[in-house]
């Protein structure tokens, strides 16, 4: 099944072990250490994760680490970016437009 | 105020949250007054917004229509309103009109617009969720914004080097 990967990263837990094995590759009892959660919920997190290549398993000794996709995470970010800063400049100028509309309600209420 | 959010609450999803400092009657008005809208719904430098007709009735009709000064291409959008609670919810389908342009196609089924306005001490919260028919259409809205938000920065640019 191929996972949707806005959805991947929109979960809260996800998030937090994406910004956990961003500054280093984890085994997941190290993962699991941070959350309050089932040794279960992290796996099937992890697997999320991997399923979308966000995440890459790599086997030291008999330890399995988990580190980030930066190359894939940057692609994404990049992508909801794009799309924020339409929303951001016309959200800039509905900004600029209801100061102005403030100020018009004020000087009325003056008169 | 903090710049937008978006998140992608399901794959059929994109919700946006900002927040305006001015109480939810002025932002219904920039909203829904089509002279008003027109101010701020044509972000683009260099693009100006022909048709904006505006219903806020239920079972109302409305269509925006944008146009590129330059090349005199155009797309819009159109749709009904499906509720409309004044002062804090409009609901309504949204149909892309690709018009002469080559914007890509977001399928025919409509996407279902809702936001929703919270004034709390003077500051207005508005979330806008944006509902596609499938995850397909999402992730081509999605990646048609890219294109036109790269459009929008390389023309900003061009100013620039302009100047």
């Amino acid at each position: 099944m191929r996972r949707d990967i806005f959805q991947a990263i929109a979960d809260p837990t996800r998030r937090a072990i994406i910004a956990l094995i961003a500054v280093q590759a984890m085994t997941p009892n190290a993962i699991e250490k941070h959350f309050e959660t089932t040794r279960q919920a992290v796996s099937k997190h992890l697997r999320i994760l991997t399923e979308c290549e966000l995440v890459r398993q790599e086997q030291k000794g008999r330890e399995i680490y988990y580190s980030l996709e930066i190359e894939k995470m940057k692609e994404i970010d990049s992508w909801l970016e794009q799309y924020r800063k339409i929303w951001e400049t016309q959200f800039a100028q509905l900004d600029a437009l209801l100061a102005e509309l403030k100020q018009a309600q004020k000087e009325e209420r003056k008169k | 105020m903090k710049p937008a959010e978006v998140s992608t609450p399901s794959d059929r999803e994109v919700l946006v949250k900002r927040s305006f400092d001015a109480p939810v009657n002025l932002v219904w008005q920039a909203y829904t007054d089509p002279a008003l809208m027109r101010r701020w719904l044509t972000a683009m430098p260099g693009w100006s917004m022909p048709v904006c007709e505006m219903a806020t009735h239920v079972g109302g009709k409305y269509r925006w229509r944008w146009r590129d000064n330059e090349s005199g291409q155009e797309f819009g959008f159109t749709g009904e309103m499906l509720e409309v609670a004044l002062h804090s919810k409009i609901v309504h389908t949204q149909i892309y009109d690709p018009g002469d342009g080559d914007f890509g196609s977001m399928g025919d089924e409509p996407t279902i617009i809702t936001v929703t306005f919270n004034e709390t001490n003077g500051i207005t919260n508005v979330a806008t969720s944006i509902k596609y028919a499938s995850k397909e259409d999402r992730d081509a809205a999605m990646s048609t914004g890219m294109t036109e938000g790269m459009e929008m920065s390389y023309k900003q640019l061009d100013g620039v080097l302009a100047g």
